[in-house]
């Protein structure tokens, strides 16, 4: 029988036939409903201006009558550009002057004392939430990159956005987000890490790159690049060994790839990625042990570390990535596809 | 652009839209409706996933402006609708297998909603893909489309899925009996 009927429908497939006409009938067919007024820009411009005049104006003439006073919070106010943040369990400190919100501007440092955590705004594409003890700078923001800078502390952010328009720094790293949602720490000893819990984060620093997709972490020191990512259930040995090889120990990694299991082909994809063309063949010889490689993924190609290969055996191991929701991960299934989530 | 909404590329048409064209928008719904209503049945039930259907685009209407690159907004889509249905289904108590399946017009057999289950209960990476196709009638390379991931990636979740559908599906005695 030749064509592909699950695919394009050419050839015959009884049963998909038959499915197809089970749950046909569930299928959406409803028209677009009425869509809602878009904000008019230059209008909301125009009224903010007018807004912004009038309280320029008021706040001037308090100033002129008003004696010494500790100084305003530095562009943290309702009125500056920004994005807006609230406080809970007490104040928070933006650009050093202790406030319960307002907004957080360009160039200037919101820090939560230890008991206290922030909700930030992140523009109009998603939200995080800055722990205890952290100091987040807004470094830039518009239409092509919303910047951030965490210096030290914790985050956890949630993003709706196309790739790359979400980024954050830490001392040791940067993570780019390509659609997810994400913890992001910055350890009292510098170290970065990171744990995806939805979708996918790049995390870059200098040549080297980190491929994080949900249910993994990774661990980045400064000055020697991102880590490799390893599944938060892995075993503490396991990791360990990873530890090791992120550590110069080279000895490690045939342990290592030894030890690999089913739920570990995200970390031998980062190994094979960033690794050593020596290195390439042992690991690549473990992934296809654990999952099912399609014949057009040539074992030649990303043993050679040919970029096209090597990226689309990540898409196929990560196939259904994209289509992941943010929930928690899940356990595994017994039957579940060994390539994508442990 | 092309001649006519009809003809336009997806990036044209959310270039169009985001100007305030409401044909294009439009067109942008036809094409893709029934992927967001895959990607909200698979984890809401169908009345809460129409729902979603509307919801995602209405805020898709208001927030396109933020799509700077075009091309991304398969991607962007689904990922909202991902987002809304999740929330839906928190809302709804956090449950992921939708009891109010039944209940919806068309009402499934006891057939169909066996196999909606059993589609549910597969990995995530399968479930969409095949709502997609066994559901709304997508094709595969309409999928990869609609979606933003690569032919092959598709390919792999419908055939990956299936597999693990038929066997699910499979009267016990056969279970396992195919090499």
């Amino acid at each position: 029988m030749s064509g592909d009927y699950l695919w394009d429908r050419s050839g015959a497939d009884p049963e998909v036939a038959r499915l197809e006409g089970l749950l046909g009938g569930l299928a959406h067919d409803a028209p677009l409903a009425p869509l809602p007024p878009r904000r008019d820009r230059r209008r909301a411009l125009i009224v903010g201006a007018g807004v912004v005049v009038v309280a320029a104006a008021v706040a001037i003439a308090v100033w002129a009558t008003r004696g010494p006073r500790a100084p305003a919070p530095d562009g943290c106010g309702a009125g500056a550009a920004g994005f807006a943040f609230t406080s809970r369990g007490g104040p928070a400190r933006c650009g050093g002057v202790a406030t319960a919100g307002g907004v957080l501007p360009v160039g200037v440092a919101l820090e939560t004392p230890p008991d206290v955590t922030a909700e930030v705004t992140v523009a109009d594409i998603g939200a995080l939430t800055l722990a205890g003890g952290s100091e987040l700078t807004l470094a830039a923001t518009g239409a092509d990159q919303h910047r951030l800078r965490l210096a030290h502390g914790r985050l956890s952010a949630r993003v709706t956005a196309p790739p790359r328009l979400f980024v954050v720094d830490t001392p040791a790293a940067t993570a780019i987000d390509l659609g997810c949602a994400y913890d992001l720490a910055v350890l009292t000893d510098g170290r970065t890490q990171l744990t995806v819990t939805s979708g996918v984060v790049e995390l870059a620093a200098g040549a080297r790159l980190a491929h994080v997709t949900r249910g993994h972490t990774v661990t980045t020191v400064a000055g020697r690049g991102p880590g490799t990512p390893v599944a938060v259930g892995a075993s503490p040995a396991f990791a360990a060994l990873v530890a090791r090889v992120d550590g110069g120990d080279a000895s490690a990694l045939a342990p290592l790839v030894a030890a690999a299991g089913a739920g570990d082909t995200l970390t031998l994809w980062n190994l094979l990625a960033n690794g050593a063309a020596a290195e390439r063949p042992a690991i690549l010889a473990r992934l296809d042990a654990l999952f099912p490689r399609p014949e057009w993924l040539l074992a030649d190609d990303l043993v050679a570390g040919k970029p096209d290969a090597i990226a689309g055996l990540r898409d196929v191991l990560t196939s259904g990535v994209w289509l992941a929701p943010d929930a928690p991960p899940s356990p595994p299934s017994p039957d579940a596809n060994p390539g994508v989530w442990r | 652009m092309a001649a006519s909404v009809v003809d336009a590329t997806i990036a044209e048409l959310v270039v169009a839209a985001q100007a305030g064209n409401h044909a294009a928008f439009t067109t942008l719904y036809a094409r893709f409706h029934r992927a967001v209503h895959a990607v909200a049945l698979a984890r809401v039930g169908a009345a809460d996933a129409a729902d979603v259907v509307q919801d995602v685009f209405a805020r898709a209407w208001t927030r396109l402006g933020s799509v700077r690159e075009p091309a991304a907004f398969a991607g962007w889509l689904m990922t909202m609708a991902r987002h809304r249905a999740i929330d839906r289904a928190r809302a709804r108590g956090g449950g992921d297998a939708p009891a109010q399946e039944v209940a919806v017009a068309p009402a499934p057999t006891a057939e169909a909603a066996a196999a909606l289950r059993a589609i549910r209960a597969l990995p995530e990476a399968y479930r969409e893909t095949l709502l997609m196709r066994l559901v709304e009638g997508l094709s595969g390379p309409e999928i990869a489309e609609r979606t933003g991931l690569t032919p092959e990636s598709v390919r792999v979740n419908l055939h990956r899925g299936m597999k693990l559908l038929r066997d699910r599906l499979a009267p016990p005695a056969t279970k396992g009996g195919t090499p």
